[in-house]
């Protein structure tokens, strides 16, 4: 073991090994006792700081601000806790930021994504993270560190796209779908995850930089992470990295990478087909169905697209409606069936930019219609890098927001995992039929308890004590996630009436959007949120009281 | 996860600071510990695997038959070997007094 190994070191080591000597300030530290409530109900021992350390500290003139994931505690999960110290500290430096006090974020990101027990907190947790790196980023390079043994997987890893700039060691990895998921859902044969040599082709950090999928590969060392996050942080003070197309931006050369990506061993063959409906899952149709009764038959043409995107006219208000929907003829088999794939999430990037570049004045809105029953779990969308794909769907939203477009989800069948925080929940305000088909949630209960060590019948238990770990739609609206429930007569065959009842309930809660654009955070002051996500709450106040306090 | 609570008689030794080592991994665990002034030392004890309480009995008699502290300890465990207990104790002891 070298003695400067940075992967070998705690979360807390690092975050302490990075910043200047003496200078180290933690905030909610363990002493603060915001552990996790969710873990000790599920008979889960719990972790003092609920798995994450976040520190200030200057890094040579300049304030820094330090966000370690702990890899050992719950492989990094992300749950309610210390997803909200995560958000809620980029929430304050971007609050900072934009009174013209400027703190430099690093995030050292050692974690396997959302934290199954806590599901849909996690979720709602990580898209808050999504749209402060994105509006941090305006103001100061948001740097991302991975150089742990978890590696950086799941809504995470997307979070990791998103930043500005990012450091990857040797030891580090970076996927949208770990291997066990991906052996789960979609069998051995299309991934082994016993296979080392195939993990660190597929996901390793060397992968990532050829693939321009990160910015820098360094030794596992504390001094060359640290002097590359130096180098940064002093271009960012010189504002030279201004200009620089983010790459969740860059459209026209990373989906140059997925056409020129040879297709000929795509195909899957026949027990692989069969073996990927039962966990993933098919979808409805709900997505095209919904998509044509609302845009008036505007996708004649819906053959060979998994992306359905028209505009059309509803009184004053010009709609821009997006809909992911099943497409047999797609190139990417593992994306068939209405999945998230590699070309979902940069023609979801794709159509929005459209709309911000050609809207100078009236900026029109923009309605994601959801139904996705999860991300394609494959090979070659690792290979690619689907999670750069659905940041670029992530960033879209959040630019479209930004930019002063109204931006409103209707959810009309499934919103899972990854596919809803690129389709969906990145929208100030989020509908949903009220359906019992309409499901909310993070992982095919198979995967859950195979990555959760628990029997299906326990997995199904869970969402008696923990509702966040439910998959219908009343127990994400519990959790403030959910604007409005709309009643319809039936939500497969709609009829005209609820058709029009649901045009006028987008029409509202677009103009509630241009009233007050909100970003994801706001849902935390729904009547529901501040019932449901108290720790979310707490965790922002109390984090507020520390954060100005004299170094 | 099981719950175990234990006291002892406080030493003469005040805690300097509080501190926290560890990470509750497998086969790991987290100590908090802090200083105490009543007549009594509590520890609490969280840990992954049941059934064990006059184990974590003999290893906190030990590390307070090895030092004279008045002290309040928090454990996590994930299910740490005696030794590793042993030592992320005296690890934490020595480090409050840095």
């Amino acid at each position: 073991m070298k003695t400067d190994s940075f992967a070998e070191k705690t979360a807390r080591d690092r975050a302490r090994s990075l910043l200047d000597a003496g200078t180290f300030r933690e905030l909610l530290d363990p002493f603060a006792r915001l552990e996790s409530p969710h873990l000790s109900v599920q008979e889960i021992v719990p972790q003092s700081d609920d798995g994450v350390v976040i520190a200030r500290g200057k890094l040579g003139d300049n304030n820094a601000l330090v966000l370690s994931l702990e890899g050992g505690f719950q492989g990094g999960s992300v749950g309610e806790v210390n997803g909200a110290k995560i958000a809620g500290a980029l929430e304050l430096a971007l609050r900072d930021a934009r009174e013209g006090t400027r703190i430099f974020p690093v995030l050292i990101l050692d974690t396997g994504g959302i934290r199954l027990q806590e599901a849909n907190l996690g979720l709602l947790a990580i898209s808050e993270i999504h749209s402060a790196i994105v509006a941090l980023r305006e103001f100061v390079p948001v740097i991302g560190v991975i150089a742990g043994r978890v590696g950086c997987f799941g809504g995470m890893a997307i979070a990791a796209a998103l930043c500005t700039f990012l450091i990857g060691s040797e030891v580090g990895r970076l996927g949208l779908n770990g291997p066990e998921v991906i052996e789960q859902e979609a069998g051995t044969t299309e991934f082994d995850a016993h296979d080392r040599v195939l993990i660190w082709q597929t996901l390793g950090c060397r992968r990532r930089l050829a693939m321009g999928q990160i910015d820098w590969l360094v030794d596992d060392s504390v001094g060359a992470i640290k002097e590359c996050i130096t180098t940064q942080i002093n271009i960012g003070v010189t504002g030279k990295q201004r200009g620089a197309v983010p790459r969740t931006r860059d459209i026209v050369t990373q989906t140059q990478k997925i056409q020129d990506h040879a297709t000929a061993d795509l195909e899957p063959n026949a027990a692989e087909t069969s073996s990927s409906g039962i966990s993933s899952g098919h979808s409805s149709g709900r997505g095209r169905r919904w998509y044509n009764a609302l845009m008036e038959n505007a996708a004649e043409h819906s053959e060979g697209k998994s992306v359905l995107v028209g505009d059309a006219q509803w009184g004053t208000e010009t709609i821009r409606a997006i809909s992911v929907i099943p497409n047999l003829l797609a190139r990417f088999p593992r994306a068939r069936q209405g999945q998230m794939g590699v070309e979902e999430g940069w023609g979801i990037a794709r159509a929005i930019w459209e709309a911000i570049d050609s809207d100078l004045k009236i900026k029109r809105a923009i309605v994601a219609i959801v139904d996705v029953p999860g991300q394609a779990f494959g090979l070659h969308e690792e290979q690619l890098g689907i999670h750069l794909s659905l940041a670029a769907a992530v960033d879209a939203y959040i630019a479209a927001r930004e930019f002063g477009h109204p931006v409103v989800a209707l959810i009309v069948g499934k919103a899972i995992s990854g596919a809803f925080l690129a389709h969906g929940l990145q929208a100030s305000k989020i509908l949903a039929l009220d359906d019992v088909a309409v499901e909310v949630h993070v992982m095919s209960e198979a995967s859950v308890a195979r990555v959760t060590r628990r029997s299906l019948r326990e997995v199904a238990a869970l969402a008696k004590i923990a509702p966040s770990t439910a998959r219908d739609v009343h127990s994400f609206a519990g959790l403030g996630g959910i604007s409005r429930l709309l009643k319809v007569n039936d939500a497969d065959e709609p009829s005209a009436e609820s058709i029009e009842e649901v045009r006028s309930e987008i029409l509202q809660a677009i103009r509630r959007a241009r009233a007050d654009a909100k970003s994801p955070q706001a849902r935390l002051g729904s009547p529901a949120g501040r019932a449901s996500r108290t720790m979310s709450l707490e965790v922002r106040r109390m984090l507020e009281s520390q954060w100005s306090m004299e170094l | 996860m099981e719950t175990l609570n234990f006291e002892f008689r406080a030493g003469r030794q005040f805690i300097q600071r509080r501190v926290q080592v560890g990470v509750v991994a497998s086969g790991n665990l987290e100590v908090l510990l802090e200083p105490e002034f009543s007549p009594v030392s509590r520890v609490r004890v969280r840990t992954s695997v049941d059934g064990y309480r006059e184990e974590w009995m003999a290893i906190l008699r030990t590390f307070f038959g090895r030092h004279d502290v008045a002290a309040a300890i928090e454990i996590n465990d994930g299910g740490g070997s005696p030794p590793i207990v042993l030592l992320r104790l005296e690890q934490a002891l020595e480090e409050s007094r840095k």
